[in-house]
């Protein structure tokens, strides 16, 4: 008994050190006929904010989608935590209250206002009360810069004030990991740069992140690591100071020379 | 000018009609209150209808979209069959054949009995297409985006998509319920006697009134497919979403 539970405080100490927060082995994907992941690898450790790039079609979206299980992987494996995730008898709906995602297209509840927006999975999904969940939202927004939006709906926000929401919305759930998906490239510039000051401060504030993004700037001074996938594959992978000045393959160099001109 | 055409109309034509209308208005006022009664009659089978047509269409357009393949497949089977029925062929059935004992519930005549089965079914099987369609309608991304906080699909289809499906199916549903007003009328057929039917027997008793009992039994329909309108258009406005459309 004693033993035992030594053991699993012993593991559990062995997985806070050497596991990654986010592992994800081998995965493999096709659609039909078209063979979108051939063996991928990434882990991201905890705080740590992974930026992912590549060609349009070359799978970043899909590979978040992976994570969150919105799409199945058909080989390979995917922890959390090191949860194996993938696993047919995972919690999936437990999966997805730990992993925030912030979406291209943002995808606000149409027929709710901000502050419902947020509320709706406190109530639903974590149980909180009316009250509670109404604290809760409003500190979000809060802190997302939108005191004064609160009962505004969708509709009548900015394209950036919609995308805050959306990350409000997915922080209100505690996750332990954020992905986005190109979050700001639907938006004006001007209006990216309030939800870009979001995420740096969500990244000071220690949060893990996968981010999709060719937004040069957010790259270089947050990412801890990017990852150039194409073809199917982890072409190149490292600290932004590297891949921009000296890449090591010669496609890296041509693609974000291409994209950063 | 004025001399042609009062050669062209002489006074004495046009006296009898007039006084042969106005007699049979006189007889359409005199029996208002038995015309009014059929109207009552044509309301409360609407109504029901509607209503009946609600509870089981949404449920059925939800199940034909996201149902398991057998549910879908049954429901997607059954609308058909109705769809491709003759309400007439359909109230006949129910007064003739179904037994009618089953809906002890409804404390009604066995003809409004049948014709509610019959116009509310009929109606269900209309209703779950405008409710199919308003749900399929909503950008994916919206389930995608409560399956992402964590719901479950259920959860995600009663709190995000049922809402914005139900604004979205106002403008057909407007449509549904003239129809099934108008088709009350169908009804006449098995005995019920509902606004038509009322009208009809007037007519059998002063067959001059013909016309003057269909047009008022027309305006009657008329104003009640106005009024019905008018409200549900108010109720679109008062659920818009705000700053939408
Ligand atoms: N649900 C799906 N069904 C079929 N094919 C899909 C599906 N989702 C993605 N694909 C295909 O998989 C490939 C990768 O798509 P994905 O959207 O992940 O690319 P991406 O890197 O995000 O591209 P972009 O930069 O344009 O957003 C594409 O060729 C796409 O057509
Ligand atoms: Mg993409």
């Amino acid at each position: 008994m004693t033993a035992q539970r030594t053991d699993e405080r012993d593991n559990e100490r062995r997985r806070a050190e050497h596991e990654p927060l986010l592992r994800i082995e081998n995965v493999w994907k096709s659609f039909g006929t078209e063979q979108v992941f051939r063996g991928i690898d990434l882990e991201v450790d905890r705080g740590d904010v992974e930026v992912l790039v590549g060609p349009s079609g070359s799978g970043k979206s899909t590979l978040l989608r992976c994570v969150n299980r919105l799409t199945e992987i058909d080989e390979g494996a995917i922890y959390l935590d090191g949860e194996r995730v993938t696993d047919a008898d995972a919690n999936v709906n437990e999966l997805r209250q730990q992993v925030g995602m912030v979406f291209q297209d943002i995808n606000l509840f149409a027929h709710l206002t901000a502050r419902e927006n947020v509320t709706l999975g406190l109530r639903r999904v974590r149980g909180f009360g009316k009250s509670e969940a109404r604290d809760r939202a409003d500190r979000e927004l809060a802190n997302v810069g939108l005191s004064d939006q609160v009962d505004s709906y969708p509709a009548q926000l900015s394209g950036g004030q919609k995308q805050r929401v959306g990350i409000a919305r997915a922080l209100a759930m505690d996750p332990k990991l954020m992905l986005f998906d190109e979050p700001t490239s639907a938006l004006d510039p001007e209006l990216s740069n309030s939800v870009l000051e979001v995420m740096e401060r969500l990244v000071e504030a220690g949060m893990t992140m996968l981010v999709v993004t060719h937004e040069m700037r957010f790259a270089r001074s947050a990412a801890d690591s990017i990852t150039f996938l194409e073809g199917g594959q982890v072409v190149e992978r490292g600290p932004p100071e590297r891949l921009f000045e000296r890449p090591e393959r010669e496609r890296t160099r041509e693609f974000l020379e291409s994209i950063y001109g | 000018m004025i001399a042609a055409s009062s050669t062209a109309l002489p006074l004495e034509t046009v006296e009898p009609i007039a006084a042969v209308a106005a007699e049979d208005w006189l007889f359409v006022l005199d029996n208002y209150e038995y015309l009014l009664a059929g109207a009552v009659i044509t309301v409360a089978l609407t109504a029901t209808s509607i209503v009946l047509g609600l509870l089981l269409g949404f449920p059925a357009g939800a199940i034909e979209l996201y149902g398991g393949r057998f549910s879908s497949g049954v429901v997607r089977k059954a609308g058909v069959a109705i769809r491709g029925t003759p309400i007439l062929v359909i109230m006949v059935f129910t007064f003739f054949v179904f037994p009618l004992e089953w809906l002890y519930v409804l404390p009604a005549s066995e003809p409004f009995q049948a014709a509610v089965l019959a116009l509310g079914v009929r109606s269900a099987a209309y209703q779950s297409q405008i409710f199919r369609g308003a749900l399929r309608s909503i950008d994916p991304g919206q389930l995608e985006a409560a399956q992402s906080i964590g719901m479950s699909k259920r959860e995600a289809i009663g709190y995000v998509l049922v809402p914005q499906a139900l604004r979205r199916s106002v403008p057909g549903f407007q449509n549904e319920f003239t129809i099934v007003l108008k088709d009350t009328s169908i009804a006449f057929a098995i005995g019920l006697g509902e606004l038509l039917r009322h009208s009809h027997d007037l007519m059998t008793q002063q067959t001059t009134a013909a016309l003057e009992l269909f047009v008022f039994a027309s305006l009657i329909y008329f104003l009640l497919t106005i009024s019905t309108n008018r409200t549900l258009d108010y109720v679109n406005d008062r659920y818009a979403i705000p700053g939408e459309g």
